[in-house]
């Protein structure tokens, strides 16, 4: 951190004294540069931090040039009106083009948002209102206290100014709540919105975010150059911007901000062989992609890995046990669940035909039956994943069906997922953060009006993340990649995150697949524990002794409808369960092949 | 009326390019789940290659065609190979690598056939056809008549032969594939060699109605890549209604719009993709939790 803070300080005396070394032309391509750092910090918020293909970024820097051209020359706007409004066409330009986002993702939002902006590129070409291809001359000088801006060394101090104060909101974000539910979303958006980060204003954030760097990059390229046109926002110029975030490294800051200078620079310096230039460009693209897809700004801590593999091999972590001190007030009950009449239809498929159950606060609900027969389905249905063809689900009387996943999250419903769902390109405290992150997107106005409160509240998270860690057993993986921990210790790591967002009613989906016989009666241990600290507790589970065992009440579903409901004992017994779930001759090593198979997908 | 058939007649030909683009995306997005950002450049590069053989060699224009699938598919080959480690694994990154193979081939075209490209003459130069008053030109009828027995001969091989055959397995599921023996990495060789096969050929039938540059690949992959999607990406008849949709708009936003067309046309994609994003014919892709 100290290093960190130091790297600045000489960066920014450095940036300070640069312009005393360097011609008039020299000062150009810097002023170029620092334009094209602003576009890539956006474009890295979008695409690296939160996962959203944007490729409109260039959209949005000529949204904001155009408007502070047209205001200026053509309204009689002074420099600094035109350039707010400017801000706020590119930022409404950017919720324009980050609807789509709310409906489709990955390949799909790419050729959305490269055609968007095509048709931008279209429409400045064409237009009167835009000066056509010659585009628009004549954009006044921004005044600002008597300072004279046309002198591109002083207009350099005023962009340094302006990218500093940029860059840190950037890494303030990036680094804080909201960053870090934008990358959960990244890395997996269905469990983002099971632990309760609202995706679909989170995408929405993005794209704001990105125009809003489109938009001060539009505001500053309009000020220093003075005059815009349509090939500055072409597509060339959207793919080169790409190559400068993948190259620096999409999910880095800096790394951006070090792609785009380098990229910047190299361009100018072979601008006589350009054709070339963008040869090299696209091949190092490539290459990047396909052997460090971090970039610049991941070799080092790529490097580090390397040595610390090299030198901690004696030292291994440990998984501790669980800490079955209850951590929430002795007063706190469970929720009720409530299932009435729910059906649903996939096409032809009816997964789940008129499912009802109750479970009582405070109990341990098992949810068993043969592969296939809709047991996913129904958990899917009550975290608002899917939605229901008929019937509702409540918890604690209010309806959770029609609602989305992360409404439910903030109900007090928490679930882990089958096939593990962590967030898999962040820390295993990173994952436990965005769970115990319980504030409201409301309160992002403090990231422009009051940062130290979402440093203070930043600090208790992480506190409270220790702790959390700490009686899950978990201190010793705090900052690995959950990728790289053995699968049963990646099961608790799900179980701890579900269990950060304080629920009431826990669904577990197969908490047990793949565990071996003693992890097995650790989760028994916490299951209880976590009942005990008053949380209703609803599990899907093919291991027939854990289930027996540990449920106070099982369901069994076959092919889509509850053929039974009771006590473990009860149900064990029932001819239809026997037929259902063992087969005829009720041999228990179908069982045992079923928690194989299980276990292997 | 005539205006309007003599605009939709018009579409058609551009849209059966189109079709020919997407149904080059499409085959290889359901083989590999590669989404090639690269195959407009491909589809330039095809344009060129015939253009230039067929104008300096003097060969006939059918023979000049075979000679461009060659090269693409060698540079479809190539791109699968660089690109193998990612498939299956991380759409976004496979996305930009494959913007980085468009950004290398458009700078080769440029180095190899400068940047302002040429002309090319039409093969077919006989009258335009006058039916009930509306002119169509003869070359527009070859160019359909080869898109349509593109798209057979594809969906024959598909469903009639062997490779086909496990072509279609590998893109159900491509382990599954690999467990009852087949070569999971040559059928996506073969599959990429197609795609660019295709790319090729919708570029030398492009060839005579636009002028060949290097940046021709840009609007044309785009068009093509938005025809897909709208046909429901992956899906072989789709990309081809989605291919004539995207050329009888295109047509009707030029002679209604007639400069704004480019815009107007990614703005209705735009729209409609939002209300159906799984396009029309595709299948609704379900989240398993």
């Amino acid at each position: 951190m100290r290093l960190r803070v130091g790297g600045f300080a000489v960066a920014a005396v450095a940036a300070w004294f640069l312009p005393y070394g360097l011609d008039l032309y020299g000062i150009h391509v810097i002023d170029i540069a620092i334009v094209f750092a602003l576009l890539a910090v956006g474009l890295g918020l979008a695409m690296g931090v939160a996962g959203q293909i944007n490729l409109a970024q260039v959209a949005f820097f000529g949204v904001s040039s155009y408007a502070v051209a047209i205001l200026t020359t053509r309204a009689g706007f002074g420099f600094w009106t035109a350039a707010v409004l400017a801000l706020l066409a590119a930022t409404l330009v950017g919720v324009l083009v980050g609807i789509p986002a709310l409906r489709m993702q990955s390949h799909y939002l790419g050729i959305v948002t490269l055609g968007l902006a095509l048709a931008f590129t279209n429409w400045v070409t064409n237009s009167t209102v835009t000066g056509g291809a010659d585009g628009i001359s004549g954009i006044p000088v921004p005044p600002l206290f008597g300072i004279d801006l046309s002198s591109e060394y002083l207009y350099y101090y005023l962009e340094l100014v302006v990218f500093g104060l940029a860059l840190a909101f950037a890494g303030f974000v990036a680094h804080t709540g909201l960053g870090r539910r934008m990358r959960a979303m990244r890395d997996d958006s269905l469990a983002a919105g099971a632990v309760g980060a609202p995706v679909p204003i989170l995408r929405m954030t993005a794209f704001v975010l990105a125009s809003l760097y489109g938009g001060v990059a539009g505001v500053l390229y309009a000020g220093l150059i003075r005059y815009v046109a349509p090939e500055t926002f072409s597509i060339a110029n959207m793919f080169l911007l790409l190559a400068m975030v993948i190259i620096g490294g999409r999910q880095s800051i800096l790394g951006c901000v070090v792609g785009a200078v380098a990229l910047a620079l190299l361009r100018e310096a072979l601008v006589d062989f350009s054709v070339y230039a963008q040869l090299g460009f696209g091949i190092v693209v490539v290459l990047m992609v396909v052997f460090a897809p971090t970039g610049l700004a991941g070799i080092p801590a790529r490097l580090r890995r390397l040595v610390r593999r090299r030198r901690t091999s004696d030292h291994r972590a440990t998984l501790r046990p669980f800490r079955p001190e209850p951590a929430g007030g002795p007063d706190r009950v469970g929720a009720s669940l409530e299932i009435s009449g729910i059906s649903k239809q996939f096409r032809g498929l009816r997964a789940l035909d008129d499912v009802s159950m109750s479970v009582a606060p405070g109990e341990i609900r098992g949810v068993v039956g043969p592969n296939g027969s809709g047991k996913t389905t129904l958990f899917n249905i009550v975290t608002g994943i899917y939605g229901v063809s008929s019937g509702s689900a409540s918890v604690d009387g209010r309806v959770v069906t029609g609602r989305r996943p992360h409404q439910l999250s903030q109900l007090g419903l928490a679930r882990t997922f089958q096939n593990l769902r962590l967030f898999g390109q962040m820390t295993v405290r990173d994952n436990v953060l965005v769970a115990l992150d319980r504030s409201s997107m409301l309160a992002v106005w403090r990231y422009l009006l009051w940062p130290v409160g979402i440093w203070r509240a930043e600090r208790d998270l992480r506190a409270r993340a220790d702790d959390l860690l700490e009686r899950f057993g978990l201190t010793d993986f705090a900052e690995a990649a959950p990728t790289s921990l053995p699968y049963g210790i990646q099961r608790r790591l799900e179980i701890a995150r579900a269990m950060a967002t304080q629920p009431r009613l826990l669904l577990l989906d197969e908490p047990a697949a793949g565990l071996n016989g003693q992890e097995v009666g650790q989760l028994g241990e916490i299951v209880r524990a976590i009942r005990a600290d008053g949380v209703t507790v609803v599990l899907i589970e093919h291991n027939m002794g854990l289930v027996m065992s540990l449920c106070d009440r099982v369901t069994v579903l076959a092919s889509g409808g509850v053929i039974a409901d009771g006590t473990p004992a009860e149900v064990a017994v029932r001819p239809e369960v026997i037929e259902a779930y063992l087969g005829d001759s009720m041999n228990t090593a179908d069982i045992a092949a079923e928690v194989e198979s299980e276990a292997v997908r | 009326m005539e205006v309007f058939f003599q605009t939709l007649v018009g579409g058609l030909g551009f849209g059966a390019v189109y079709a020919l683009v997407a149904m080059g995306f499409s085959i290889v997005y359901r083989t590999m789940g590669l989404v090639n950002f690269a195959h407009g450049q491909v589809v330039m590069i095809g344009a060129y290659a015939a253009s230039t053989f067929y104008m300096t060699a003097h060969v006939p224009f059918f023979i000049s065609i075979p000679v461009a699938m060659v090269v693409t598919g060698l540079i479809g080959l190539v791109i699968e190979r660089v690109l193998r480690p990612l498939e299956n694994k991380d759409f976004d990154l496979m996305l930009i690598g494959t913007i980085g193979f468009g950004m290398v081939l458009e700078s080769l075209a440029t180095i190899i056939w400068g940047a302002t490209g040429h002309a090319v003459p039409s093969p077919v130069d006989t009258e335009p056809l006058d039916v009930f008053g509306i002119r169509i030109r003869t070359y527009s009828i070859v160019v359909l008549a080869v898109a349509a027995l593109a798209t057979v001969a594809l969906v024959l091989f598909l469903q009639r032969t062997k490779r086909g055959a496990a072509m279609q397995a590998v893109a159900m599921d491509h382990e599954a594939a690999t467990a009852v023996g087949i070569h999971v990495g040559r059928s996506n060789a073969v599959a990429f060699a197609i795609g660019a096969g295709l790319a090729a050929l919708a570029g030398a039938l492009v060839a005579p109605m636009l002028y060949v540059n290097p940046t021709l690949g840009g609007s044309l992959g785009i068009k093509g890549f938005a025809a897909a999607i709208l046909g429901g990406f992956g899906n072989i008849p789709g990309a081809v209604v989605g291919g004539l949709a995207i050329g009888v708009l295109d047509s009707y936003a030029a002679g209604r719009f007639q400069a704004y067309s480019e815009l107007v046309v990614f703005l209705v994609f735009t729209v409609i993709i939002m209300i159906k994003p799984t396009g029309l014919f595709g299948e609704r892709t379900v989240n398993r939790a």
